[in-house]
C-alpha cells in the first residue's frame, strides 16, 4: 500500500477543503469500488479521502421528492419504503455485507456491468447535486454519465445528494445475471411508465450493462409512447432498445447474448406492468 | 506517513492501536493482533471470507479502513466463540458436514450470527439470501443452509 496520507472529513465543509487543498486525492465513500483496485495494485493512490463520517447518509422527503444522501448504504435504501423501485434495484446490489458499504453515490462511478442502482435511479429522472467552493447545481442524471467512467463532475466538486422525484406512474425493476444474487449483471432493465386513457403517455426506459453507463432507451421509449401497453408495442420497443444498446463483452456475457438478452428482458420488465 | 491512533471495541475488549494510512479492518485484525479466524480470500469484497461484524452488521473487512469505524463494536468469530467449547452456530455447521476445508467458514458464521440475531426463525429463501455474499468452493451449500436452519432451533430451544 502506497497510500502516504488517509483523509477523513467529518462534514461536507471539511471535504470540500480537502478537495480544494489537493485536488488529485482519491474520493471513496463505501469502499467497494476504491479498495479491490488499491488491494490489488491497480490503484496505487498516494491520497485518499473517505466520506463515512461526512454526515452525507440523509435520506428526507418532501414536495413529492425523496432527496438520498450520497453515502447513504444500499442496506439503509432497503429499510425505505417510500419508492419500491429503489428498494428492488437495492437488493440486487452485491451480497448483504457490500450493501451494508456500497453507497448510492459511489454506485453512480461504478463502471458498467455495475451501477444496477443507478439504472433505477435514471428510469426515475433523478438529479444528483454537484456542490464545491463555488455553489451547488442540479444535473439530471441522465446528463451525468459523458462516457465511460467520464462525469460531468468538475474538478472541486462532490457529489451530496441524489433527488428523486416520487413516480407519477408504474414501475419495474429486473436484473438478469448469471447466479441468483450477487453477480455482475447481463443486463438490467428499469422502466417508469406513465398511462392516460389506455395509452403510454409517458415512458422511461433505462439499461445497464450494455452500453459504457446506464442509459436511457429514448428509442424504445418513442416506440411506446402513444400506443396501447400491449404486446406488439413492447415487442416494439424491446427491439429497439436492443438495436441502440452498445453492449460490450467481458467475461460475464458476450455483446452479442447481451443485445438478446435486452430484447428478451425489456419485454419481460414492460410484461410486468400489463 | 501519517499514522494514527484509533480506539475501537474488539471482541467486547476495548483496543488503542496505531494504524498507517488506510490499513484495512482485515490487515489489523490478521496481522496486527494475530486473530486469523477472518480470512485473506480475494480481497476484493467478492467472497465473503473476510466478513466481520461492525455493530452487529455484517461487512468486508478487506475493504474496510479502520479509521471509519473508531469507537464501532468489531466483532470476529474469535469474539463469538465461548472459551470452552463452541457457539451453537458453530455446533450446527459442525454437525451438518457444513465445512469441509474451513476457509468460508467464519465469514459464514458471523453472518448467521447477524440473520439470527434480527431474524431468529429465518426462511429457507432468507437463509439463501443472507449468504449470497459468501462463497464455498468445497461443500456445496445444501449442508451449510441445513446448518443454519438447524443452528435455529438450537438457539430457539434455549
Amino acid at each position: 500500500m502506497t497510500t502516504k496520507e488517509y483523509f477523513l472529513p467529518q462534514s461536507l465543509d471539511e471535504a470540500l477543503n480537502i478537495l480544494a487543498e489537493h485536488p488529485s486525492v482519491l474520493t471513496m465513500a463505501g469502499g467497494t469500488i476504491a479498495m479491490p483496485l488499491i488491494n490489488g495494485g491497480i490503484s496505487m493512490p498516494e491520497m485518499v479521502m473517505g466520506l463515512r463520517q461526512a454526515g452525507l447518509d440523509m435520506v428526507s422527503q418532501s414536495n413529492g421528492t425523496v432527496s438520498i444522501g450520497a453515502t447513504t448504504t444500499f442496506s439503509q435504501i432497503m429499510d425505505m419504503d417510500s419508492i419500491p423501485m429503489l428498494q428492488e434495484a437495492a437488493r440486487n446490489v452485491g451480497g448483504w455485507a457490500i450493501r451494508n458499504m456500497a453507497t448510492v453515490g459511489g454506485n453512480l462511478f461504478s463502471p458498467p456491468p455495475s451501477g444496477d442502482f443507478a439504472v433505477a435511479l435514471l428510469a426515475l429522472d433523478a438529479e444528483v447535486k454537484l456542490v464545491s467552493h463555488k455553489g451547488e447545481r442540479m444535473v439530471p442524471l441522465s446528463e451525468f454519465y459523458t462516457g465511460f467512467m467520464t462525469t460531468a463532475l468538475e474538478p472541486g466538486e462532490l457529489l451530496t445528494e441524489i433527488q428523486v422525484p416520487v413516480p407519477e406512474g408504474q414501475t419495474a425493476y429486473l436484473k438478469y445475471g448469471r447466479r441468483y444474487a450477487n453477480t455482475p449483471a447481463v443486463v438490467a432493465v428499469a422502466v417508469h411508465v406513465v398511462m392516460d386513457k389506455k395509452k403510454v403517455k409517458d415512458a422511461r426506459i433505462a439499461l445497464n450493462a450494455v452500453a459504457p453507463h446506464p442509459i436511457r432507451a429514448t428509442q424504445a421509449e418513442g416506440a411506446l409512447v402513444g400506443s396501447a401497453l400491449d404486446e406488439g408495442s413492447i415487442a416494439a420497443a424491446a427491439a429497439a432498445a436492443a438495436e441502440a444498446c452498445e453492449p460490450f463483452t467481458d467475461s460475464i456475457a458476450s455483446e452479442w447474448y447481451r443485445r438478446k438478452m435486452v430484447d428478451v428482458y425489456v419485454q419481460r420488465t414492460l410484461a410486468r406492468l400489463v | 506517513m501519517a499514522s494514527k491512533i484509533v480506539s475501537l471495541t474488539l471482541n467486547g475488549r476495548e483496543i488503542e492501536i496505531m494504524v498507517k494510512p488506510l490499513m484495512t479492518v482485515q490487515t489489523l485484525v490478521r496481522e496486527q493482533l494475530g486473530y486469523t479466524a477472518t480470512k485473506a480470500g480475494c480481497k476484493q469484497g467478492g467472497c465473503g471470507g473476510c466478513t466481520v461484524l461492525v455493530d452487529g452488521e455484517p461487512m468486508q473487512s478487506c475493504l474496510l479502513p479502520v479509521e471509519d469505524i473508531a469507537g464501532r463494536q468489531v466483532t470476529t468469530l474469535e469474539g463469538l466463540t465461548p472459551s470452552d467449547g463452541l457457539h451453537p452456530i458453530q455446533e450446527a455447521f459442525y454437525e451438518n458436514f457444513a465445512t469441509q476445508c474451513g476457509f468460508c467458514t467464519p465469514g459464514m458464521i458471523l453472518v448467521v450470527k447477524a440473520l439470527l440475531d434480527r431474524n431468529p426463525s429465518p426462511s429457507r429463501e432468507e437463509i439463501v439470501d443472507s449468504l449470497t455474499g459468501n462463497y464455498c468452493r468445497c461443500t456445496g451449500y445444501e449442508p451449510i443452509i441445513q446448518a443454519v436452519s438447524d443452528a435455529a432451533q438450537r438457539m430457539n430451544g434455549r
